[in-house]
């Protein structure tokens, strides 16, 4: 589980995070949704340890890793995992290595690198590898060390319709064979609905309201909810929060 | 057919003008360089065919391998924590420590005699210490620009499963070594074409030995050419390497993302390495607080005006000129480098190789080029400086302002062109106006290295127009030393007010 508890955050001397409070259940898979700037990717970082709350507690699990201000549990302590927006592949470490520096070890990497469709490839480095193969190694890296809670910034940015579809189902899978919590940024709502349960919405730093697409749907909370509900629909949503496999 | 013509020279402007550009390198570097490498057959292999300039050239490599090593070992582990740890005054820290950077390395030898020394200061050990501490910056520097420039992602990526200490060795440290690689490259080229450190430690170099045929009592140039041909090959060397390491990987900055990051925490390790990074600052500066202490203990400045000449304007007056040249030709080669024109990839390695060959090389090339009676208009004033300059320092601008454009989007001149204009016109209205603090930097950058030259310059200056570098060596033999120590501040001290001014000036043209 992670929660978070009354969370505010600065960043170069302006409040990025007002009062966030969520719980992110066990089995649960979180979508953070809202415009550019809104606070979502800081709202990771707060999660990863990379920024200290100002006001409020991160929980993971039942340890507080951070409190008004202090980061009382680093980053590396957290066991949590993360997929970067830009993906953050090291340049000189082999698609094996990734996964060896990020905890994995021996028949793990194999069957791993299997998982993900990278087998055959566990040598190449990042410039050998095509978009789409590496999109695959950040999410086997972020696997690997078999984390407590996983967080994907915009996972599916950059990546062209075919690939999306692609990296949708491999997604959905990896989550439903390993259940923990799962906080998820990401920009289209057909997305957020295809692989999470809930979705929370950020606008100017606050959360303006957390549930399921249904929920959203009958009581958007505002004007910023109903645009995005209905660019959705005119975009002919295919998913619906029930197509989750968790659900 | 006028119109025709037009349209044609516009769409040929950009050729023209990087052929200017490659003229003036071709010039005033390729023309020596070439003349080193065919006169030296003709005046015979004699003075190479002794067993000693070889051992003296090995002695050299291997002094200019060891500089490079301390170097290494020093300005890696500085470089990274001053680039990235929470370490207390970590700018000025690295202010100080990059001082030495810009001032001729012999006045840090000289600072340091003016200092309580062991005798050990006159041995080949004693020339790679102060070297050492001369040159260890470039390679700081750099890998604390390398560290810097890391997208913070992939730092954070590793964070999340490993301590500082493992993210800063296998992800930081492996990411940079193209920097800490380039920078040994630099130190190597810089400590084999030192020549004012030698002569004043009485330690034997190669460069030394070339300049003696170039002496007044043992005038030989045909014999320096044949002694400069070996240098040319070290020097090619080195180009090859710089090729495999550096090349467009310099561009690595690529993509720098400017977002703040936590600096790397040290932990308990912090107080240490605090107490290391301002020992090294401390150390840099020492040699000049000697050179201080020596001028005011003699009333160095007092009459100072004897002998000052006009040193500081024939220092101030070609670098100008030089920087002013090398910048106009940098934007043309640097931008074309940055795009990958055609062309652009061999001048690059031209003006790389001239920098990396040790100056002596350069000079006695020039000499051969320039010293006939039909240059002798250009050969006896300070275009010759002029000359000098941009052969040995063309590659400085032209790679700071290919890392600026490279940073940039090209769209933005693709928008411009997409609306008709013409080469010199996206120049004028889109490149320099983007990049005009790149710019300026890169001038700044010219004007302090060629400020600081000595070994470049000592073979063929002109008579009455010895830059005050030249002066202050000449003087250290039999000179009043509280002067030279005078001179040698007043030399420092216009480095360190072009450094400042120019930093003033960058500041508030980012306002």
């Amino acid at each position: 589980m992670i929660d978070l508890q009354a969370v505010s955050a600065s960043m170069h001397g302006r409040e990025v995070l007002r009062d966030i409070s969520l719980t992110i259940g066990a089995e649960e898979v979180v979508a953070i949704v809202g415009p550019s700037g809104a606070g979502k990717s800081t709202l990771l970082r707060v999660v990863l340890g990379f920024i200290a709350p100002t006001h409020g507690t991160v929980r993971i699990g039942q340890t507080v890793v951070s409190v008004n201000g202090r980061l009382t549990v680093p980053a590396e302590e957290r066991g949590l995992a993360m997929v970067f927006q830009d993906l953050a592949l090291w340049p000189h470490m082999t698609a094996r290595e990734h996964l060896q520096f990020a905890g994995a070890a021996g028949p793990r990497i194999e069957a791993l690198l299997q998982r993900v469709g990278l087998r055959g490839k566990e040598d190449r480095r990042p410039a050998q590898l095509s978009g789409g193969e590496r999109q695959r190694v950040a999410l086997a890296r972020a696997l690997a060390g078999d984390p407590a809670a996983l967080l994907l910034d915009e996972p599916l940015s950059n990546v062209d319709v075919a690939l999306r579809r692609e990296l949708i189902a491999l997604l959905r899978e990896l989550l439903s064979e390993r259940k923990r919590p799962v906080l998820l940024v990401i920009h289209d709502l057909r997305e957020a609905t295809a692989l999470a349960n809930r979705v929370a919405v950020i606008e100017a730093g606050r959360l303006v309201q957390v549930g399921a697409i249904a929920e959203l749907e009958a009581r958007p909370a505002s004007k910023f909810v109903e645009a995005l509900l209905a660019d959705t629909t005119g975009g002919n949503r295919t998913c619906s929060s029930s197509s989750h496999p968790h659900t | 057919m006028a119109a025709s013509m037009g349209r044609a020279l516009r769409h040929a402007e950009e050729h023209l003008a990087l052929a200017a550009a490659g003229s003036v390198i071709c010039v005033t570097a390729l023309l020596p360089l070439v003349a080193v490498i065919a006169g030296a057959p003709l005046s015979g292999l004699g003075p190479l065919a002794s067993a000693t300039p070889w051992l003296v050239l090995l002695r050299s490599c291997a002094l200019a391998a060891a500089v490079t090593a301390c170097a290494l070992l020093l300005g890696v582990p500085l470089g990274l924590l001053l680039g990235r740890a929470d370490i207390p005054g970590s700018s000025a820290a690295l202010l100080l420590h990059a001082l030495p950077m810009f001032v001729p390395p012999f006045l840090l030898a000289l600072g340091w005699f003016y200092l309580p020394h062991p005798d050990a200061l006159f041995t080949p050990a004693g020339a790679i210490v102060v070297e050492a501490i001369a040159f260890t910056p470039i390679v700081t520097a750099l890998v604390a620009l390398g560290v810097q420039a890391i997208d913070p992602s992939m730092e954070e990526a590793g964070r999340l499963s490993a301590p500082p200490w493992k993210v800063a060795f296998r992800i930081i440290l492996p990411v940079t070594w193209p920097a800490a690689a380039l920078g040994a490259l630099l130190v190597f080229a810089l400590s084999l074409s030192e020549l004012g450190v030698p002569m004043f430690l009485r330690v034997r170099s190669y460069p030394a030995a070339v300049f003696a045929r170039l002496g007044a009592i043992d005038f030989a140039p045909g014999e320096a050419a044949v002694l400069a041909t070996p240098l040319v090959a070290v020097a090619l060397l080195l180009l090859a390497v710089e090729r495999r390491i550096g090349a467009r990987r310099s561009f690595a900055v690529l993509g720098l993302r400017n977002e703040d990051r936590p600096a790397l925490d040290l932990g308990r390790l912090r107080r240490l390495a605090t107490l290391a990074c301002w020992a090294a600052a401390a150390v840099s500066v020492l040699p000049i607080a000697g050179l201080a202490r020596r001028a005011f203990e003699g009333d160095g400045f007092g009459n100072i005006g004897d002998w000052i000449g006009a040193g500081i304007w024939n220092s101030a007056i070609p670098a100008a000129l030089a920087a002013t040249l090398l910048t106009g030709v940098g934007l043309v080669l640097g931008r074309a480098f940055a795009h990958d024109r055609p062309g652009s990839t061999w001048l690059d390695g031209l003006v790389v190789l001239a920098f990396v060959t040790p100056a002596a090389v350069l000079g006695v090339g020039i000499i051969d080029v320039w010293n006939r009676p039909s240059t002798h208009a250009l050969y006896r004033t300070i275009a010759i400086l002029v000359i000098g300059f941009a052969a040995r320092y063309a590659v400085i601008p032209a790679r700071a302002i290919a890392v600026a454009v490279a940073q940039g989007s090209p769209h933005l001149e693709e928008a411009a062109a997409v609306q008709g204009a013409g080469f010199f016109a996206r120049l004028w209205h889109v490149v320099i106006p983007l990049h005009r603090r790149a710019l300026f930097g890169a001038w700044l950058l010219a004007f302090v290295f060629c400020l600081r030259d000595l070994e470049t310059v000592i073979l063929f200056y002109p008579p009455g127009k010895a830059p005050l570098t030249v002066r202050i060596l000449t003087l250290e033999a039999n000179g009043p030393p509280a002067v030279v120590a005078a001179l040698s501040l007043i030399q420092c001290g216009m480095v360190g007010a072009a450094v400042i001014a120019g930093a003033l000036a960058l500041k508030g043209a980012r306002r």
